[in-house]
């Protein structure tokens, strides 16, 4: 854990040297100090991009699977899918938040509305396997729901805790969504790093990155 | 002599405390707001039902949203040797005092509902998923909107955390369209004449209504009922709890759509819980839990009974 811990500053001092360093173990300290009444501002963006390079990418990046055997597992033992590629917290009815990256062509494009998404055939099918969320506005709390080292535990109240939640979905924007084309978009090649909660098996996952790249116009 | 009686007492009180539910049941106390609100009815009716269950007695109070009265139930409860305490309490911060003097009496509390801005004072705090259920009804009604229109909002209590929190759901959701214009904010204070009398004035100020958002399902009553009375059954109305209620005005084609929260099973989770802790003195693992809420519309509202959905 030492080994870890001194990794992640060395790594976030190189990426975020402009912003101060937050230890990891500080988290849940810097959540309660957002206590409505206590000295100390809750600033969840700040928090959120203390730990984004350092320690949620690389969580992500160990634990995700392969989008279609996650998705098979997970109809047939979703308990088995979590157990291997997600989290959820220990309350009953929570549902499992997996984890996920796969290489796909875009087959359809939503970029109408202000959640826009992409659907994304990962398995050469014609048809989709995921649809994915390109903001810039983001539905869902995904990305901090698969983190096993944040709890609602540390923080105030709900408000707080979705405050933390919208933060990263605002880290996702500046730091990978905000590079990707907007314009003629089908056809491309996508690779995504994300997770969805997993509702049902008939439904198609709605992921939410925390990172992704497309190709080229085809 | 005196000795023999001694040890034939120390064996019946022993016997006594051993087999004490076949005497006295251990007592539970269940304070919640006023019952007036089917959810909160439901809520003690769950925990109620779970406590019977398991052996229990059961004191079923109301502290009608009153801090003060609160205390002075949290007193009775300690007077009366109550072995915990269910509570959906009145207020954030009000209520931290009243459960810390539970604490003290060497009562546990396990909270329902409402949260409170203190950790490990409460053995449980297990709340409905407020945000996420609000970002469900926001969707459902921009959907239900086009995108686009005037719309009013009415907002809850603003002691209880839960007003903010739907209402930060709510916006979250549909600030992001330009289009749709908030003509109106009002707290009609979780109630539904409050909401009726507020919607009229509303209504008058602003004819150019499309859809109103409400907080919970009492105040959506009171609103669809001042829209249908100045005619206006056009205007889109969501709610929030999922009650029956709103359920049976989504199958006639009123309120359009609520979400529900699981007060039923949560109720009984907390007793499950507070009895956990009574027999092996095992708290639960983690004080704070969310527990998701569902979209009801008319696709499932036949399942819906008494908070909570029919398999």
């Amino acid at each position: 854990m030492r080994w870890v811990g001194c990794a992640a500053a060395i790594v976030a001092g190189l990426l975020l040297a402009s912003c101060r360093f937050i230890p990891t173990a500080d988290v849940p300290a810097l959540a309660n100090a957002g206590a409505p009444n206590g000295a100390g501002a809750f600033e969840p963006d700040r928090m959120v991009a203390s730990i984004w390079s350092a320690k949620v990418v690389p969580y992500f990046e160990k634990k995700a699977g392969p989008l279609i055997e996650v998705r098979d597992i997970a109809a047939k033992s979703p308990d088995e899918a979590g157990a291997r590629f997600g989290y959820r917290a220990k309350s009953e009815d929570t549902p499992w938040t997996l984890m996920v990256k796969f290489d796909g062509v875009i087959v359809a494009a939503d970029t109408e509305s202000r959640a826009s998404t992409i659907s994304v055939d990962a398995s050469g099918q014609g048809k989709a396997d995921a649809i994915v969320q390109i903001g810039p506005a983001m539905r869902g709390t995904a990305i901090r729901d698969a983190l096993d080292f944040v709890s609602f535990n540390d923080f105030t109240n709900q408000i707080d805790f979705a405050r933390f939640g919208k933060a990263f979905n605002t880290a996702v924007n500046r730091s990978t969504l905000e590079k990707l084309p907007r314009d003629a978009l089908v056809g491309r090649k996508v690779t995504v790093l994300g997770a969805y909660p997993f509702v049902s098996a008939a439904e198609t996952p709605l992921v939410t990155p925390v990172e992704i790249s497309a190709g080229p116009k085809p | 002599m005196k000795l023999r009686y001694a040890l034939a007492g120390a064996l019946l009180a022993s016997a006594a405390m051993m087999g004490g539910s076949a005497y006295a049941a251990d007592l539970i106390a269940v304070i919640t707001p006023s019952h007036d609100n089917p959810f909160f009815k439901a809520e003690a009716e769950g925990a109620e039902a779970k406590a019977k269950e398991l052996g229990y007695d059961v004191i079923s109070l109301v502290h009608d949203d009153d801090a003060n009265k609160q205390s002075q139930l949290v007193d009775t409860a300690i007077a009366r040797g109550a072995k915990a305490i269910v509570l959906d309490n009145a207020g954030a911060d009000a209520t931290v005092a009243a459960v810390k003097k539970a604490k003290a009496a060497g009562i546990p509390s396990f909270l329902i509902d409402r949260e409170i801005n203190a950790g490990g004072v409460a053995l449980a705090q297990i709340v409905s998923n407020n945000y996420q259920g609000a970002q469900l009804g926001g969707q459902e009604f921009v959907k239900l909107m086009g995108e686009k229109g005037n719309y009013v909002e009415l907002v809850g209590k603003e002691s209880d955390t839960n007003a903010g929190i739907r209402s930060k759901g709510y916006h979250e959701v549909i600030d992001e369209y330009p289009n749709l214009k908030m003509v109106a904010r009002q707290s009609a204070n979780w109630s539904q004449p409050e909401a009726y009398t507020k919607m009229e004035s509303i209504l008058q100020a602003n004819p150019d209504i499309k859809g109103v958002i409400s907080g919970n399902d009492t105040m959506a009553m009171g609103a669809e009922a001042a829209l249908k009375a100045a005619g206006r059954a056009d205007v889109i109305v969501v709610g929030f709890d999922g009650s029956n209620d709103v359920r049976d005005s989504i199958k006639q084609g009123g309120i359009k759509a609520t979400v529900l929260q699981p007060a039923y099973r949560e109720a009984q989770l907390a007793v499950e819980q507070a009895d956990a802790y009574i027999k092996t003195k095992t708290a639960p693992k983690t004080e704070k839990q969310l527990m998701d809420c569902v979209l009801i519309n008319a696709a499932n509202a036949g399942k819906l009974e008494t908070f909570a959905l029919k398999p």
